[in-house]
């Protein structure tokens, strides 16, 4: 049996993480693996289009309502195609520490025995950027030992890769992390592959796949589905086939160089993106 | 790169809890993690009304730190409110609820109509230590309990100088100093210590004014009193030990409260009588013995290496090796403090050192020629260095494990008596 890979997801708030993960989760499915796909994210909603909707109870509302002392299937649900969804979930907005919140829930999956034997996959769905010290839980402690982030041409979502990136450099000198690639999820912006290109190869890793944007993502996600679910004859499915194989056939894990702001900007620049000063006309 | 730091002086800003706690009937409501009130109350003496450490706690857990500890505290200032007989409630946050982001704030606002006053103050152990987390304290009682007052009481002035129980002499220092603005015809108003408390803290607007005693604890307490309740402060870096300091204090305060010269003389003249009748019958015990050599140091927090130092060279003509403020002093502080060292008499100038690792102070004490046995004045961390070195040693600073203080003091006249009783009874233990 192949050793269980755990993967985490990276990227700017509002990229498409969830969905990208969730897709590429329905991808690996009909390649036959077994994988959980865990939520780390207070507002929960990382496994509503495997499960078909949010009605999930998280990990620590459970915690919160009835204590530790549970059974994994109060917290655990079967979603498309067999797929074990976790959502961590997280305290009210402004109210306490949804970074400790995460770590409590994945030692919580730990010790309720959820990383069982038959997994191929374990995906972690994290919030946003790499806030705090709870949201690297992931990859700290052995965990995720492979990273993802999902970004597209534009600049923030750039820079928000690059930070990331720092994050992982930290862990990889102690933890053995590495970064597995750029998932471009497309915003149909100018030169955006070539651009993703060169960004992959300065932050010296490579652009895994590039995810074209299609609306039939959102008439899924309106349906509570996963591409794949939804239409699987249609060419996003098939997008998502390959992202999911590209996955499965990845064998090149980097300790990224994230560079600096300068140098971010300057090949912002050189692709087109940002105008300089000198070209500013009113 | 992180550092050891050996032996060090302080605690943490929440024992702060120590300066609640001396105000009588006051008791600290700690919204923190269930081990910190134990750790902190090493201190002897702090048991009575209430206990030294047994105070409501949130005792939070890993639960409240995920969803926030806000409704824990609620119902433990419900039910101390409920089942603690207080004046007054200080609530003091650790460091858990600090970095989680609990609105301690907003939970205290809503006992504003309780029938006791509920207070909050901020004492994360990352703040500071607990110097800072006393001066948090004060502004807490500023900030929501204290109202500017129309109405003043004439010679009415409130005192401030020791941070209770980090100063083993805190109670007999503050009640010292009343008894000297008595004298000279102040009433003097202080918030520490027995029949002090929730009456006092009330009268703190009606004064003419606030006296700091102290190089730089609540420095930022006088600025906030005097913006809020309009009330003017007189600052004295140095706690007054002996002659010399007592008639400049008492001459400051005088001139500062408008006190005609000659009832501050007179009060004077008649201290002085008697402080130099006793040192006379002793001269022979001071210029005879070769015990006492002329070269010490101390190692203390700002207040006592500065009032000890000015003494021992001021009034017992001693010369200063190296001083050690150990307080960890705020930098802003530093250099008016410095100067300070310099005023002394006979041209004598004291260098000083603001270090908090003892190891390092013990090495530079090791280094220095004393000229003979060397007077160290410090706390039980430097009483085998001390003995190592042959030198003769006082507990004068915290920690203090080898002298039990009930409201012994050292300030004033009789302080200094009292100091220098203390220092030659070590000289006199020597041979005998």
């Amino acid at each position: 049996m192949a050793e269980l890979r755990q993967i985490a997801i990276y990227g700017k708030g509002g990229i498409g993480k969830s969905t990208t993960t969730q897709n590429l989760t329905a991808g690996l499915v009909e390649h036959g693996k077994k994988v959980m796909v865990v939520g780390c994210d207070p507002k929960a909603d990382s496994t509503r289009l495997l499960l078909g909707g949010l009605a999930q109870k998280t990990v620590l509302d459970t915690i919160r309502d009835e204590g530790e002392d549970i059974e994994l299937d109060r917290i655990m649900r079967e979603g498309f195609g067999g797929t074990r969804c976790v959502e961590s979930g997280g305290p009210e907005p402004g109210v306490g520490c949804a970074g400790r919140g995460i770590i409590t829930s994945i030692n919580m999956l730990e010790n309720l025995g959820a990383y069982t034997n038959d997994l191929d996959y374990v995906f972690y769905d994290v919030l946003g950027d790499v806030v705090c010290g709870g949201f690297a839980m992931p990859i700290r402690e052995g965990k995720a030992k492979e990273i993802y982030i999902v970004a597209s041409g534009e600049m923030m979502a750039l820079y928000a890769a690059n930070n990331i990136a720092k994050g992982i450099k930290r862990y990889a000198k102690t933890g053995g992390v590495r970064l597995g690639g750029i998932i471009c999820n497309s915003r149909n912006v100018d030169r955006e592959l070539d651009l993703l290109r060169a960004f992959s190869k300065e932050l010296g890793t490579q652009l895994l796949y590039f995810v074209p944007r299609d609306n039939i993502v959102q008439r899924a996600e309106i349906n509570k589905k996963t591409v794949i679910e939804y239409k699987p004859d249609s060419n996003q499915a098939q997008e998502y086939r390959n992202l999911a194989e590209a996955v499965i056939n990845n064998t090149k894990f980097d300790i990224p160089t994230p560079m600096t702001q300068e140098r971010l900007e300057e090949i912002l620049l050189e692709f087109g993106l940002m105008d300089s000063a000198d070209d500013y006309h009113i | 790169m992180a550092k050891l730091l050996d032996k060090q002086r302080y605690k943490c800003a929440l024992g702060a809890m120590q300066t609640v706690q001396a105000i009588t009937r006051a008791i600290p409501v700690l919204h923190s993690g269930p081990g910190c009130a134990q750790k902190l109350s090493d201190s002897i003496g702090s048991s009575g009304y209430f206990s030294p450490n047994i105070f409501p706690c949130t005792s939070i857990n890993e639960k409240d730190v995920v969803f926030g500890g806000t409704k824990k505290l609620e119902t433990t200032i419900e039910n101390a409110l409920k089942v603690i007989d207080a004046d007054l409630y200080v609530v003091l946050t650790g460091c858990i609820p600090e970095i989680v982001g609990d609105d301690t704030g907003e939970v205290v606002s809503r006992f504003e109509d309780a029938d006791k006053p509920v207070i909050y103050a901020s004492t994360a152990g990352f703040k500071g230590n607990n110097y800072i987390g006393h001066e948090q304290v004060i502004d807490a009682i500023i900030e929501q309990y204290l109202e500017k007052s129309e109405e003043k009481e004439k010679g009415l002035v409130n005192i401030w100088a020791d941070v209770p129980y980090q100063d083993l002499f805190w109670l007999g220092n503050i009640r010292e100093l009343e008894k000297l603005l008595v004298e000279i015809g102040l009433t003097p108003n202080t918030i520490f210590g027995y029949n002090r408390g929730i009456d006092q803290i009330g009268k703190i607007p009606k004064a003419e004014f606030n006296l700091l005693v102290s190089p730089w604890v609540s420095v930022g307490n006088m600025k906030k009193m005097e913006k809020k309740l309009g009330l003017p402060w007189l600052h004295l870096p140095t706690l007054p030990i002996g002659a010399f300091e007592t008639g400049k204090f008492l001459r400051e305060v005088g001139k500062f409260a408008g006190i005609p010269e000659e009832t501050v003389e007179s009060v004077i003249n008649e201290h002085e009588n008697y402080y130099y009748y006793l040192i006379e019958r002793y001269a022979d015990l001071f210029l005879e013995n070769r015990v006492i050599n002329k070269q010490f140091s101390v190692v203390a927090d700002a207040q006592y290496a500065l009032g000890i130092t000015k003494f021992l060279a001021n009034d017992l003509g001693l010369v200063p090796a190296k001083q050690f403020i150990v307080d960890d002093t705020p930098k802003q502080y530093r250099e008016a403090i410095t100067e300070e060292f310099k005023k002394l008499n006979f041209n004598l100038q004291a260098e000083v050192i603001f270090e908090t690792d003892s190891y390092k102070i013990h090495e530079q004490i090791k280094e220095h020629d004393y000229h003979g046995y060397p007077l160290i004045l410090g706390s039980y961390y430097e009483k085998e260095l001390t003995e190592s070195l042959k030198g003769n040693y006082l507990n004068i600073s915290w920690p203090v494990q080898d002298k039990v203080v009930l409201d012994d003091f050292y300030v004033g006249y009789t302080g200094g008596i009292r100091l220098i009783e203390d220092i030659y009874t070590v000289a006199v233990q020597r041979f005998n």
